[in-house]
């Protein structure tokens, strides 16, 4: 019996050692997968060699584009859905899912040929009054961030199956609608779907469906077997939003995702430079980085102005302060679109010596040895208001530091976005962060409009009527030359009067490990997954 | 000076650690003179190198100099947690021993509005002072005060209430001495001993919590030479240029420890119990 009971023992003991090391086995084996996947990340590909994993910032709770435009915009990022048109790298239109198109002589009347054989990605086809049917929606429930009357008024819209084509009538011309076409809020979905769910589960076009989604946390794609535009490189993707931009660069190094947009931090970006397993992409965007300069306040005086913008060192700041997150420039239009930027002339180049000059000459000088100069007896002292997003706030504190320098005192406030906003508008500052697409839709006309004095946009109190009758061509004018020629103008006013102080052109990224090959930055914000992006080999 | 040489020969840990606290305190005192550089000087050129000859601490993101920083750094965060203690200190006691010695409504209403304070998380009730007031080091210690004086006010009290009723403070009542004599003749030197040791070992605490305050944005604002504010600047860079963060963090850690070990210390030196 006790022979029996140590045997057991002895048996149960050997069971138990077993299992343990199986155990360890296993973790040990797992580990030594991660060991071979680590810097590289490929541990997804041994399972299903063509899931991609992208980790993204979140903008939008819902996928509506009638609800928010950044629901428009997600639908673009994503591979969801396409619009008619979309923007190249050099911010031109390329036809998509309209193959052709007319207008009248007098730029009301435009006839769009919708591409035949395009399907959406429930089978359905993508038919002329398919796509009315979708616009209808949008208009009808035009309300909070997506606007697209803004971009497109038309009085009347008909659709004809048999010769594919889509007739709109504008009320009033336009130079170039297919731009606005192109802008994600006219991304064509379906909604002859019964149980039409556009906030969680819109049917577009785009090389990627949705298999699920969950607001704030992730969604999960799956090719779209329908897909017109050739193969569609990745059987699944799962979008995991991330919105800590270390956070991020983290999860790509630990390999949770294998490829992640907007790398914000500099020093994380250098290091995933520097690694040659992660190849970054970066492309000077379409965005400026600039500071409102309020004109209703010490500002107004040209030459503290002129003397501010002599003393900036944008280089330094671009390169070393934000390190390398923006191009430097002078002009509140990225000098890699074609608005004439070379032709511009930078009056007030950096010269410190030149800003502190300018400021004895005018007499504005430190006579109570407080460090700081006085205008009529009153210490200059600015209100710079910012917030923490892309940078600015970097941007804030060098030109705080660089112009205590030359004796202009500035106090930063870092609020958040919508306060920020709320004190821009309410005209309670001096200097103020600002980050704006310049060509969301191709164009400036929109962004420009925050110096016409006639604007609503115009928070900053600048008024030039040169500048006004320059913006006044764009509202009117078609012709091509005469447009860039006007912008190229309003370019050169704002520099010659130090309206804005301009940082630089942020850029954007895109970075993918080792697993993801073709992962590309456009120059247009709104195409993140795209069929380039595909399995190494 | 005999008594002197007694003194230091029996409390030999005080000592040390009273040294300590005074040199960093000259260390604050004589920033300018020690501080190699501006501590607000920026070279945006120079940013973020390594430490060095030239630079001890090596640089921040604006190419300032982080030795003088955190040099600088020293009166920003001793004057504050020091002006942060002598407040609630005054405060406290003075709340604390009036609600004692009084009894009755005022002490209904002072050790109310004490337990009101005291069932908030210190830290979430300061964010939410500080919020509301503003950032700014000001605005951190009165929201800070706000939360920490009850502290005081509650001991205070209790020892009041321990020699409210003997008899030689009857006595003193019956001999017609005047209310605010007895208060400070009698009630606040029973209760000094134990509130300076309080008082010691906080200004470690409220150091740090001043430190946190900033961290999170809510204390000092930049371009201040402050340790917290110092600290979360180098937050993003902690992977790449770690000298960002490791130095004034060093700078809190040791400041702090010198002064939870003096008011240890003092303790042992004062309190009678132990002899």
């Amino acid at each position: 019996m006790r022979k029996l009971k140590k045997l057991a023992t002895i048996a149960l003991t050997a069971v138990m050692a077993a299992s343990l090391l199986t155990g360890c086995g296993g973790s040990s084996s797992s580990g030594s997968d991660d060991s071979t996947g680590s810097g590289s990340s490929s541990s997804s590909s041994s399972e299903s060699s063509s899931t991609l994993k992208f980790g993204c910032l979140n903008y939008s709770e819902s996928l509506d584009p009638a609800n928010m435009i950044n629901a428009a915009w997600a639908n673009s990022r994503y591979g969801i859905g396409e619009c008619l048109f979309k923007f190249n790298d050099d911010m031109t239109v390329e036809e998509t899912l309209c193959d052709s198109y007319e207008v009248s002589d007098d730029h009301i009347t435009w006839t769009l040929h919708i591409r035949e054989g395009v399907k959406f990605s429930n089978g359905n086809d993508v038919t002329p009054s398919a796509v009315q049917a979708c616009w209808e929606v949008l208009y009808a429930n035009e309300e909070g961030s997506s606007t697209p009357t803004k971009y497109m008024d038309y009085e009347s819209m008909e659709a004809d199956d048999e010769a594919m084509t889509l007739t709109i009538t504008l009320k009033e011309a336009q130079a170039d609608l297919t731009m606005n076409l192109a802008y994600p809020v006219f991304v064509v979905l379906d909604v002859s779907v019964d149980d039409l769910d556009l906030d969680d589960n819109p049917i577009g076009t785009g090389p990627y469906a949705i298999t699920s989604y969950s607001p704030n946390e992730s969604v999960s794609l799956a090719a779209n077997e329908y897909y017109w535009n050739g193969e569609v490189p990745y059987d699944n993707v799962e979008i995991t939003f991330i919105d800590d931009s270390s956070t991020k660069a983290m999860a790509l190094q630990s390999g949770d995702v294998n490829l992640v947009e907007n790398v914000t931090t500099a020093s994380d970006l250098e290091a995933l430079e520097s690694d040659d397993n992660y190849t970054v992409s970066i492309a000077q965007g379409v965005r400026c980085g600039f500071a409102y300069i309020n004109q209703d306040g010490i500002l107004a005086d040209d030459t503290l102005r002129h003397a501010i913008m002599k003393a900036l060192d944008d280089e330094t700041m671009c390169e070393i302060t934000v390190g390398g997150m923006y191009t430097e420039g002078y002009s509140v239009l990225p000098s890699g679109l074609d608005y004439g930027y070379d032709e511009l002339t930078d009056v007030d180049a950096y010269d410190t010596d030149a800003a502190i000059a300018l400021l004895d000459d005018a007499g504005y000088v430190d006579t109570d040895g407080d460090g700081i100069r006085e205008i009529n007896g009153e210490n200059i002292s600015l209100n710079y208001i910012t917030y923490d997003s892309r940078c600015l706030t970097d941007f804030a504190a060098a030109i705080q530091t660089t112009l205590s320098d030359i004796g202009i005192g500035v106090t930063v406030n870092t609020l958040d976005a919508d306060s920020e906003w709320n004190q821009m508008v309410a005209g309670e500052y001096d200097l103020c962060s600002s980050n704006w697409t310049t060509v969301g839709n191709g164009d400036p006309t929109e962004y420009l409009a925050n110096w016409y004095s006639k604007s609503d946009a115009n928070y900053c109190n600048y008024a030039n009527d040169e500048f006004d009758a320059a913006y006044e061509v764009l509202l009117t004018g078609f012709d091509e030359d005469e447009r860039t020629e006007a912008i190229k103008t309003m370019q050169q006013i704002l520099i010659d009067d130090a309206a804005v102080v301009v940082h630089g052109y942020y850029n954007s990224s895109m970075i993918a490990d080792s697993t993801v090959t073709g992962a590309n930055i456009h120059t247009a914000d709104y195409y993140w997954l795209t069929t380039e992006i595909a399995p190494a080999e | 000076m005999q008594g002197f040489v007694t003194f230091i020969k029996k409390n030999k840990q005080f000592t040390v650690f009273a040294i300590l606290a005074i040199l960093v305190i000259l260390v604050a005192v004589l920033a300018p003179v020690i501080a190699p550089q501006d501590p607000y000087a920026s070279e945006l050129k120079n940013a973020l190198q390594a430490p060095s000859s030239e630079h001890w601490f090596g640089t921040d993101k604006l190419g300032r100099d982080i030795f003088s920083r955190v040099i600088y750094g020293a009166r920003t965060s001793l004057t504050s947690a020091l002006l942060l203690v002598v407040i609630i200190f005054v405060l406290g006691t003075l709340l604390g021993i009036l609600a004692g010695y009084f009894g009755g409504w005022v002490d209904m209403v002072i050790m109310r509005i004490s337990d009101m304070m005291v069932s908030f998380p210190g830290m979430v009730l300061a964010i939410a002072v500080a919020g509301i007031l503003g950032a700014s080091t000001k605005n951190a210690v009165i929201a800070i005060a706000a939360v920490s004086w009850t502290k005081y006010a509650r001991l205070a009290r209790s020892l009041v209430l321990k020699i409210r009723h003997k008899d030689y403070v009857y006595a003193a009542v019956v001999t017609g001495s005047k209310t605010g004599y007895i208060l400070y003749k009698y009630m606040l030197p029973n209760v000094m001993t134990t509130l300076i040791v309080t008082a010691a070992t906080d200004i470690g605490s409220m150091m740090l919590e001043l430190a946190g305050l900033s961290f999170l944005g809510f204390g000092a604002q930049a371009p201040t030479a402050e340790w917290g504010l110092m600290l979360n600047e180098g937050r993003a860079y902690m992977q790449y240029a770690p000298w960002m963060m490791l130095y004034p963090g060093l700078a809190i850690l040791i400041v702090v420890v010198v002064f939870n070990l003096l008011g240890d210390s003092l303790r042992d030196v004062l309190d009678v119990r132990d002899e």
